[in-house]
């Protein structure tokens, strides 16, 4: 993780204390390696002499906006770019994305967010892959390893089938929050889920016979009466 | 319009029909006083006749007429005569030279049939003979009236198939004349039409109706005018509070930026991060006023574009409840659901009605502090093909007086008074994202009954 601190970030935007105030939050996470630009022509000088790894755009610039200047930058680079922008509508916000953006943020933000999303796609670009592997969670007395999909507890050792997989995987990048039954039919059967609610009842149950010590009253897949389910985890600190 | 076409021809004929009537009426009255009246000028040649037999007396060898009927003959200009049974001239009044003094058995029965030497004469019996008068030329015309039986007994029917055949032909022209009428209106009644319903209009304009089709045209024309700069007006108040908003969002990011940061820097005191994190609160607050405002004003001059997609009710609801649960619902509210149907689907923009029912959902939330149970359906309506969702709750409710102002804008003159409770954006942009959706939104509620709020869209098909 050390090394996407190391990044260098550019920061453009035509208004001087908002800029600043963006470089403030990203030093005090810890990057270290951070510039600015005020217009487009700026923004090109810059990205060209210090070949930044990511990206902060406004669309509102002075001296065009900043859809084009992605535009022109996309021809040379993929680096990350995000927009920051005071322009809200769902248009715009289409219009960016579409145009190869990695993510949208629209002013006012809280500095928390901007920082959340940034690391998030930092991670994504230039995290090492071993990151990509998929996890291994203790759920009480179990161990579930989503690589070889087993499930162990101190007795027995259970295979999980590809949709219980799915669903168990999407309960897990969801735990500790309720997951609705068409999110859940949608992990498994794609978009054309609809009538299969029945058949995840009967795969949640499996789940539960592998995962539980008392699959009729279960600890950790819980059914949330009318909406779905909720997989409690406790997270070690 | 089918309907209205029919009904003019209705009327048109019902008053042709009228008319026609009425001027047979008038003809048979006028016929009666006016043209018979010219008939019976002075006194009818059969009463002169008459008279004159009656007042001619013999008295031994001569004849004398009373002085009456001498009055009549000279009132007329007309002469007498009577012609004996021996067919001579016996006596006479004021004869003309060139009448002859002697008649045959045939000259009697030619004149008695027309005329004598052209004077148009009549006949009348008298003890002595046959009473002839005659009037001056050209004063009467005779005209003999030989008429077979048959013919008269059968008078009254003819009479009766004439008035029918008479009635018939009026229906049919008045059938004629009132379809190359409405033929000729057609095309009025269609752009009036198309006016009333905000259609693009224009009416050739010929025939006898030219002067209307160009009035129609005209009106058209300044409508469409005043349509466009009506436009312009919302197109320019919506830009100008986009850009408001706009402008309002680049201050707004650093006191919500800086309160956000001073409130988690542990570097300072208690009390002062207390004091940034309600600047940072207000500033959130105002953050959602002004994406509020925009999107309703968007709304307001159906100025926002919607991506639609099919949605099914249900997946929405849950997916919301969900939402809500998992982003720490205080526990003194309950979020229940009841989905009858699953496949309650509609053709919309889900970010937009997303954000209605979340308004709904939190509506209720910020006006029941003390907790309440939020249940949230959906419900289908075969006859209709609407479908609802309905966001219900069990809490203070509100006066029913009071509902119809909610569905109001703030500050609109239809507004009567003031929101006390939050910006008052909330409702009014979730009726106006409903009629985006060609819906509406339904408020029933009383004090302490709760408040019942349901989104009526249009359905699609379920498939």
């Amino acid at each position: 993780m050390g090394d996407i601190k190391n990044k260098k970030l550019l920061i453009v935007d035509d208004e001087y204390e908002i800029r600043n105030m963006v470089d403030g939050f990203l030093r005090k996470e810890g990057f270290g390696r951070i510039y600015q630009a005020s217009s487009c022509t700026e923004a090109l000088q810059v990205f060209h002499t210090v070949k930044p790894d990511l990206a902060i755009l406004d669309i509102m610039l002075p001296d065009g906006d900043g859809f084009s200047l992605l535009s022109s930058l996309r021809q040379t680079s993929n680096i990350p770019i995000l927009f920051l922008t005071a322009r809200g509508e769902d248009e715009d916000r289409l219009l960016g994305l579409g145009l190869g953006a990695d993510d949208y943020i629209i002013k006012p933000f809280l500095p928390r967010e901007l920082v959340l999303r940034l690391s998030a796609i930092m991670r994504r670009v230039y995290s090492p892959p071993k990151q990509e592997q998929r996890p291994i969670f203790q759920l009480g007395n179990y161990n579930i390893d989503f690589e070889s999909g087993i499930v162990q507890n101190d007795k027995n050792e259970y295979h999980l089938t590809a949709k219980e997989h799915a669903l168990l995987f999407k309960l897990y990048e969801n735990r500790n929050r309720i997951v609705t039954s068409d999110a859940l039919c949608q992990a498994a059967w794609g978009d054309d889920y609809y009538g299969y609610e029945n058949t995840l009842m009967v795969h949640i149950r499996r789940i539960r016979e592998k995962i539980e010590a008392n699959p009729s009253k279960p600890e950790y897949l819980l059914t949330i009466r009318g909406l779905g389910y909720k997989l409690m985890v406790k997270e070690e600190e | 319009m089918m309907e209205g076409t029919l009904r003019i021809l209705k009327r048109f004929i019902g008053s042709t029909m009228m008319i026609s009537a009425f001027l047979l009426a008038f003809n048979f009255i006028f016929l009666g006083i006016w043209i018979f009246n010219g008939m019976n000028k002075g006194n009818s040649p059969g009463a002169v006749v008459q008279n004159v037999a009656e007042g001619l007396h013999r008295s031994s060898d001569t004849y004398s007429l009373d002085a009456i009927s001498a009055k009549l003959l000279k009132e007329d200009h007309a002469w007498a005569m009577l012609i004996n049974d021996s067919g001579k001239v016996a006596w006479n009044y004021m004869l003309p030279e060139e009448i002859p003094k002697t008649y045959s058995l045939t000259d009697v029965a030619k004149f008695t049939q027309s005329y004598l030497m052209d004077y148009p004469v009549f006949v009348w019996e008298h003890d002595e003979g046959l009473v002839v008068i005659g009037f001056p030329k050209e004063s009467f015309a005779k005209y003999p009236h030989i008429l077979p039986t048959s013919w008269v007994s059968s008078l009254p029917l003819r009479v009766v198939a004439l008035l029918i055949i008479n009635i018939g032909l009026a229906l049919l022209l008045s059938l004629l004349i009132g379809y190359r009428l409405i033929r000729s209106i057609r095309p009025l009644t269609q752009g009036i039409q198309a006016l009333g319903e905000d259609r693009e209009t224009f009416i050739e304009p010929k025939g006898i109706l030219a002067d209307l089709a160009k009035n129609v045209n005209s009106a058209a024309a300044l409508l469409r005018k005043k349509n466009v700069s009506l436009k312009e007006r919302d197109e320019a108040r919506s830009n100008w509070i986009a850009g408001i908003s706009h402008d309002i969002r680049t201050p707004l990011s650093m006191v919500l930026g800086y309160a956000s940061d001073l409130e988690e820097n542990s570097d300072i005191p208690k009390e002062q991060r207390r004091k940034a994190s309600i600047i940072r609160k207000q500033a959130e607050y105002l953050r959602s006023l002004v994406s509020d405002l925009n999107l309703v004003s968007m709304l307001e001059y159906e100025m926002q574009p919607l991506n639609k997609k099919q949605i099914r009710l249900s997946v929405l609801a849950r997916q919301i409840a969900s939402e809500f649960l998992n982003n720490g619902l205080d526990e003194r509210f309950i979020i229940e659901v009841k989905f009858p149907d699953e496949r309650v689907q509609v053709n919309g923009d889900e970010r937009l009605l997303k954000r209605a029912i979340i308004n709904l959902v939190q509506n209720s939330i910020n006006h029941n502090p003390d907790g309440c149970v939020i249940l949230l359906q959906t419900a289908f309506d075969e006859s209709s093909r609407t479908c609802s969702f309905i966001v219900e709750d069990n809490g203070n409710g509100i006066p029913q007086n009071e509902i119809p102002n909610l569905l109001e804008l703030p500050f609109s003159s239809k507004r009567k008074r003031s929101s006390h409770n939050g910006h008052g954006l909330g409702l009014p942009m979730v009726a106006r994202i409903a009629k985006a959706h060609f819906g509406c939104l339904i408020l029933s509620s009383d004090v302490g009954k709760g408040l019942k709020a349901e989104l009526v869209l249009p359905s699609v098909n379920p498939n």
